[in-house]
């Protein structure tokens, strides 16, 4: 992001304009009306233009990203059309693609489907396994299986929270680190376990989990 | 691809195609994987090359020793047959070069075979040892040594190599000490036996009566027979090797569907979800009702933490539940079948997914099956992660594609179930010995068991216990067996305080009652249930307390909301649970808890609600003094036990952390 340049009097030039994002251009207007009480004819002009300029491209991004979602979603339902009751199977492959489930992607399977969107969202918030938010970049989960909790799942979650310093069920500020806790994951003979993006680790220990914390975020470091 | 025939069974089963002479199984189902089974596969692949000995790699799925993770089962010529559990990729060269090229055994990865020999009926080449006592493993290094010692005095120390064990199967019983190939294995052996053993037995080829193991091994393995012996990914694998699909032949051409169930009807099969209804009499109800379309549905929604017997038969043996489903299919006249599988399983789904396209590529799906004129395909539902949908209209519900909540029975699912035709849904289990049973005959499966609950069980045995793993023992086996003798009995070697089978709709069984006999009966006599065979292993130091709050939380969080009694009952139950647990109960609190829970037991909807409340009734009722010192001892006992509780696992010894509550707990 550029740093707003000062605004040099009534007669900035146009190509001063030209690299500012909205919000700039919004706040450099307040600024020379501030210091002139009124807003010269020429800059007024120019930053409406700007801003239809950049108001037609989002407009185009949108169009594109409606088309896309309206493409995807036709073809999961093409693929479970003559099936009965394959609304949860659709809903599965939606996730499957994004990583959860986009309200835009749910209206537009409504309309595809001829499913009242509230069915729709009725289904996805009765089972665990859907979720409406995106998931963070990683992703940290404890299992919370009967075997993983007689042998200290309790104390790896709450140790989990002391180092991200979040609950279960949320992501870290910058979307990066996701954590969850989930029922059973079926390695119980490993217990406690826990699943760090994909890979199951067993037997863990309270003491490993900053070592885990701090590779999820070296991670994210090289990510950015 | 060619659909298959009567004949090309028949030729199957008369040639069986015989094992390669020299192979390596790797175990790959979820578990292993995620203890690096993959890396060891590839390690394994990567070393065979520099093997001069060609050998078969194989992928199959789990034995059942989870405790043991990654395993892999080793043939190679003149050398026994052994299971090696927790390999590194590190290992894999070692073990090539070792095992096959030298014909020595790895120390310390060894698991004792579970099939013991009376009788030497081949030279000794190999000696296991393992010290079984308290202090595990402490004299097995001198046993190693002692034996090393006189096999070198008699001159025979290149002739018979001597293993130190990772398992030996047998647990407190002294030093162990197992003689190979023939598996003749010796209990409680002293430093001056060692001479003896190897004159004896090794040099005359006699065994020594005083020290042999006799006790036959508690398992019998029906459920699990191919786990870890078939590749899951290969049809044909399983059609040449394991007679695959020779029951459905069976079925389909010489006996007519009443027959099918005539024969379920003499095994006296029992549902193995838990509830225990008998399988003939669903199929029968199912069969009975006049209808266009009947469909049958496996059950492998396995919600209950700490279970993992359905996964692992799925993932391990996906054809034999496959056909399990077809027979169940032709014995009600059904035509469509569903896989309803947790989406939580993906290797699971991935194999039946695998398994229905090869069957479908060589007609045993699809119309006029084995030229037959019988109809059948099958298809996967996913569940999505709600426990309530292992109830059976709430699972119907799924897959037809609304929420799952339950609906009131009767109509029962055999009269009115998915899209309103007649289903009848079977566990994975019951499926999977159903072609069993078809083969040799329901007498043979009832033969095992108990009167009133035949055949055998698959218990996942987890949590505090030496050797977590899948066990499969005749009904009518005692708790203590089942955690003793075959799973090693308490870790650390602490006190056991209680079993808790059934999940979160069954209780606790305390330490005097473990001598009950498993069956469908005593455990509901005990207030538990059998459930799906999830079977947990508690000591000491667990507060049944907080054990109580786990489940009912879970039966919490897991309600569908449908019913007030589930609804309100169970969270009005939890909060008063939590005030107990925080020293702040009533004395009055207990009366509420059972009133509470009779309201819920006779007024909920659906098995999820009725049972939620037995994990806290049974703990009340065989472990009330400790409710009773959380309320007697108040807020401050609440706190020590709360310390001493979050002082004890694994040695956890940073301070405790001031922790921000999370939303959800706020709010309740």
């Amino acid at each position: 992001m550029k740093t707003i340049p000062a605004p040099h009097g009534p007669d900035a030039s146009a190509a001063d304009l030209k690299n500012i994002d909205e919000v700039s251009l919004i706040e450099l207007l307040e600024k020379v009306e501030q210091k002139h009480g009124f807003i010269p004819r020429d800059i007024s002009d120019e930053v409406a233009r700007l801003m239809e300029v950049k108001l037609e491209r989002l407009r185009r991004i949108q169009g594109k990203l409606d088309s896309t979602i309206r493409r995807d979603v036709q073809q999961h339902v093409s693929h479970w059309r003559n099936e009965e009751g394959n609304l949860i199977m659709i809903l599965h492959a939606i996730q499957n693609q994004h990583g959860y489930i986009p309200r835009e992607v749910a209206m537009e399977l409504s309309r595809e489907l001829g499913v009242k969107l509230a069915r729709i969202y009725e289904v996805i918030t009765f089972y665990h396994y859907f979720k409406l938010v995106p998931p963070g970049a990683h992703s940290l989960t404890v299992c919370n299986g009967t075997a993983c909790y007689l042998k200290g799942s309790g104390d790896l979650i709450n140790e989990v929270r002391a180092q991200l310093g979040i609950a279960e069920g949320q992501t870290t500020a910058d979307r990066q680190i996701h954590f969850d806790t989930v029922r059973c994951i079926g390695c119980c003979g490993m217990a406690p376990a826990m699943v760090v993006d994909g890979k199951t680790c067993g037997h863990v220990k309270t003491s490993d989990i900053p070592g885990q914390v701090a590779v999820l975020k070296a991670k994210k470091e090289k990510v950015a | 691809m060619k659909p298959l025939t009567r004949q090309d069974l028949a030729q199957f089963a008369a040639a069986p195609a015989a094992d390669p002479a020299e192979w390596i199984r790797v175990q790959l189902d979820t578990g292993g994987i995620a203890a690096g089974a993959e890396t060891v596969y590839a390690a394994l692949e990567q070393a065979r090359a520099a093997q001069p000995r060609p050998f078969t790699l194989l992928r199959t799925g789990s034995v059942g020793y989870s405790f043991a993770d990654p395993v892999v089962e080793v043939q190679a010529a003149g050398m026994p047959r052994v299971h090696y559990g927790c390999l590194t990729p590190e290992l894999a060269p070692r073990l090539l070069s070792e095992h096959f090229g030298a014909h020595r055994l790895l120390d310390d990865h060894v698991i004792a075979t579970r099939r013991r020999g009376l009788k030497l009926d081949a030279p000794v080449t190999h000696l296991l040892v393992g010290d079984t006592g308290a202090a595990a493993s402490s004299k097995t290094e001198f046993f190693q040594f002692s034996f090393q010692e006189e096999l070198k005095r008699r001159g025979l120390a290149d002739r018979v190599q001597v293993v130190r064990a990772f398992d030996m199967g047998i647990y407190d019983e002294g030093a162990v000490v197992q003689l190979l190939p023939s598996g003749v294995t010796y209990t409680n052996v002293l430093a001056p036996d060692v001479a003896r053993i190897v004159t004896d037995s090794i040099l005359g080829g006699r065994v020594l009566d005083d020290l042999l193991w006799k006790t036959p091994d508690k398992q019998v393995r029906i459920v699990l027979r191919h786990c870890g012996q078939v590749d899951p990914d290969s049809a044909d694998d399983y059609l040449r090797r394991v007679s695959g699909y020779q029951a459905l032949a069976k079925a389909l051409f010489t006996l007519t569907p009443e027959q099918v169930i005539a024969e379920l009807k003499v095994s006296a099969l029992r549902g193995r979800g838990g509830a225990g209804f008998p399988t003939w009499m669903k199929w029968q109800l199912t069969r009975a009702q006049p209808a266009r379309q009947r469909y049958v549905i496996c059950n492998g929604d396995e919600g209950d933490p700490g279970a993992f017997m359905d996964r692992s038969v799925l993932e391990s043996d996906p054809h034999t539940v496959l056909e399990g489903m077809m027979i169940a299919a032709y014995a009600m006249g059904a035509s469509q079948g569903y896989f309803y599988i947790r989406a939580e399983y993906p290797k699971a789904v991935e194999r039946i997914q695998r398994a229905l396209d090869q069957a479908r590529e060589r007609g045993l799906l699809g119309k006029n099956i084995l030229g037959s004129g019988f109809n059948f395909d099958a298809k996967i539902r996913l569940g999505a992660g709600a426990f309530v949908c292992g109830e059976e209209t709430a699972l119907i519900a799924s897959i037809e594609g609304r929420r799952g909540s339950p609906s009131p029975r009767p109509p029962y699912p055999s009269v009115r179930g998915l899209w309103g035709m007649p289903t009848a849904i079977n566990n994975v289990e019951t499926l999977a010995i159903v072609p069993a049973i078809l083969l040799q005959g329901g007498a043979w499966f009832a033969s095992h068991g108990t009167d009133t609950s035949k055949g055998t069980k698959v218990f996942a045995v987890t949590g505090k216990v030496r050797n977590a793993q899948l066990v499969e023992v005749p009904m009518g086996t005692t708790l203590r067996e089942i955690v003793f003798d075959v799973c090693g009995g308490v870790l650390d070697g602490k006190d056991i305080k209680a079993v808790q089978t059934g999940g979160p709709s069954g209780g606790v069984i305390p330490n005097p009652l473990l001598d009950t006999p498993v069956s469908y009966e005593t455990l509901q006599q005990l207030g538990s249930i059998m459930g799906s065979g999830g079977m947990l292993v508690m000591d000491q130091s667990d507060s049944m307390v907080e054990v109580a709050k786990f489940y009912l939380r879970f039966c919490v969080d897991e309600s569908c909301g449908k019913c007030a009694p589930c609804r309100i009952g169970g969270y009005q139950l939890l909060q008063v649970l939590d005030r107990i647990s925080r020293g702040r109960g009533a004395a009055s609190d207990i009366a509420l808890i059972h009133r509470v829970c009779h309201a819920m037991q006779k007024a909920s909807l659906c098995g999820l609600g009725q049972t939620a409340p037995n994990p806290v009734l049974s703990t009340l009722r065989y472990f009330g003094e400790e409710y009773q010192a959380f309320i007697e001892g108040g807020p401050s006992y609440a706190r020590k036990a709360g310390k001493a509780a979050a002082a004890k696992p694994t040695g956890a010894t940073t301070p405790p952390i001031p922790v921000p509550v999370p939303a959800k707990e706020a709010s309740s």
